[in-house]
């Protein structure tokens, strides 16, 4: 019987502790993002007060709207910059998923000479720290003349982001049964055909998953942006998000509030994908 | 079809072979032979000048240039290994998780939807010295009196940075081994069980051999952009103090563009190249036999 007692107790405590535990761990990874939205919220008064003042006593969206209201107040053109990325995301987005499907195709329904160290050098490819890549690159966009263009930094995004499309959309065409673009073959279909068909209708929430995870490199990319451009007419948000710093004294406040306009894209598009995105990895880990 | 079929794959690849030699291959020959010359940005004719390896002699016996090398392997080391640590022990406790499994995922992956630069600006934010919430908090709970200089003090610094890395990317790590520990079936443990091991035995021989494929998937990924770091260090520090954070790939940034020392700066970059390379290939192998080993006991 006392036995017994103490068990369920140290049953009970485990659970207790298992909880606190997960509570921490959660609260650590959410409360640097919660902090920045409930500062851009809160007057500057507040966040410079000493002792801090804990509670926000009141909500107001001053920092928006000086954001958006253009260069004469709050220093930084957002708009133009917001438009940038957009531009620049989706189009390097739409062309490295065309180039993907491709790529991704071969090495799944293909078998061919050298087909894992093709697929590792395409890796290789991927590691060139962003940095080390912009030094020739900016070289060779200032003789080009593309530099602090849309279509240099687009062009630049397209590599960069064709290597993982390819792995991902590789892994998910692998998840497609091969005979059942084979049946439609047999029913008349050309390859073409039954690629457009059948294999690609079922891979489809794969590949666009793919393009999601493309867009947000390229939404977050900074490295080569920021040497790459120049202006406002090619600089993207996270090269903005710097502006604010290099003045002489933080805007924290606005600083928060366009972190908070950068975050909510990715953080809606990758809530969409995140059930496919761990499936796409991890195909072929288990599954051979 | 006949005489098409063995060249579809290459004719597939093609495209993605065209962008990446021409705007990674061509590009990185290119910086090759420049780190060959004593290229300077505000003077062009250099880049006719062959000064053969002088460039990387100098860097050899440059103390600037290993202090930084050293600092980004050190910090590297740090970040990966706590991050597979503490993705593993998230993993682990989110799977035992019986309610609400799926908003805990969601919440977990939170950190992976911050660019870098977002991450840099966050922490700088909250180990800030005056305002941050990190020297608030503890100046409010009485651990210490006065302002702790996060970002002012070198180590202190230091520290900041690999909080600030490790806590945007264990997220990818506890992803990919969640994903693992949820493939994974529950016969072997059960018997493991049966036959009297220890929780600690269970972990180590049936479930960690299980989830290790996914960790290197991780470690894969992770490994392919080490550089992120760059610009968490940019924006929190940008390799101040007195270069006393100062990694390879911002001494990079810094010789080549405010400098303007380009060739000296490529023969640096060949340096980082190299070394995202090994990490990547080392663990890219680990994959591959991982796998092989997968395959063959389940």
């Amino acid at each position: 019987m006392d036995e017994n007692s103490s068990a369920r107790l140290k049953r009970r405590l485990l659970g207790v502790v298992y909880r606190i535990g997960l509570f921490l761990a959660m609260l650590t990874i959410c409360l640097p993002g919660l902090w920045i939205v409930i500062s851009s919220l809160r007057p500057t008064v507040e966040i410079m007060a000493k002792p801090p003042v804990w509670i926000p006593q009141g909500i107001s969206f001053d920092a928006y709207v000086a954001m958006f209201s253009g260069i004469g107040k709050g220093g930084i053109p957002v708009i133009e910059y917001f438009r940038n990325s957009l531009i620049i995301s989706v189009t390097s987005t739409v062309i490295a998923v065309a180039i993907g499907m491709a790529g991704g195709y071969a090495f799944a329904r293909y078998r061919f000479r050298g087909k894992s160290s093709v697929f590792l050098g395409l890796m290789l490819t991927r590691t060139v720290p962003g940095i080390a890549l912009s030094l020739p690159l900016f070289f060779l966009y200032v003789r080009l003349g593309i530099i602090d263009t849309h279509f240099g930094l687009i062009l630049a995004y397209v590599a960069l982001n064709v290597p993982f499309t390819i792995w991902l959309i590789d892994g998910f065409f692998r998840q497609v049964p091969k005979d059942l673009a084979e049946a439609a073959q047999i029913d008349g279909c050309t390859r073409w055909q039954a690629f457009w068909q059948v294999e690609f209708p079922l891979a489809g929430p794969g590949i666009a998953s793919a393009a999601i995870f493309a867009f947000l490199t390229c939404w977050n990319e900074f490295a080569l942006a920021s040497q790459l451009t120049r202006s406002v007419s090619a600089k993207t948000l996270p090269v903005g998000l710097l502006d604010y710093t290099a003045e002489f004294t933080i805007d924290w406040r606005g600083m928060c509030a366009l972190a908070v306009v950068m975050i909510i894209p990715a953080l809606t598009l990758t809530y969409i994908v995140q059930k496919h995105l761990v499936g796409g990895l991890t195909s072929g880990a288990v599954k051979g | 079809m006949k005489g098409f079929k063995p060249s579809a794959p290459f004719l597939l690849l093609l495209p993605a072979m065209i962008v990446l030699a021409a705007v990674v291959v061509v590009p990185l020959l290119l910086s090759l032979y420049s780190s060959f010359t004593p290229f300077r940005l505000t003077r062009p004719e250099t880049f006719y000048v062959f000064i053969g390896i002088r460039n990387y002699l100098s860097i050899l016996s440059n103390t600037d240039f290993w202090w930084a090398f050293g600092r980004t392997v050190l910090l590297l080391t740090i970040a990966l290994n706590l991050e597979m640590l503490l993705g593993l022990g998230l993993a682990m406790l989110v799977e035992k998780a019986t309610r609400g499994q799926r908003i805990l995922r969601t919440l977990m992956m939170f950190p992976m939807m911050f660019s870098p630069i977002l991450v840099g600006f966050q922490f700088k934010f909250m180990f800030n010295d005056n305002i941050g919430l990190v020297n608030n908090a503890l100046q409010s709970l009485g651990i210490s009196r006065n302002a702790i200089p996060w970002l002012i003090e070198g180590h202190l610094a230091f520290i900041a940075i690999s909080i600030a890395e490790i806590w945007s990317s264990t997220a990818i790590f506890a992803i990919l081994i969640l994903a693992g520990l949820l493939a994974m079936p529950k016969e072997p443990i059960e018997a493991a069980r049966v036959d009297g091991c220890t929780p600690w035995q269970t972990f180590r021989y049936v479930t960690w051999p299980f989830v290790m494929p996914f960790a290197y998937i991780a470690m894969t990924i992770r490994s392919l952009d080490v550089a992120r770091a760059y610009d968490i260090v940019k924006i929190m520090t940008d390799g101040g103090p007195a270069g006393r954070t100062e990694l390879l790939w911002t001494l990079v940034a810094r010789t080549a563009y405010s400098d303007g020392r380009m060739g000296m700066a490529n023969a640096m970059a060949y340096f980082s190249i190299l070394l995202s390379i090994a990490f990547t290939v080392y663990f890219f192998n680990k994959l591959a036999a991982a796998r092989t080993q997968i395959g063959a006991e389940w």
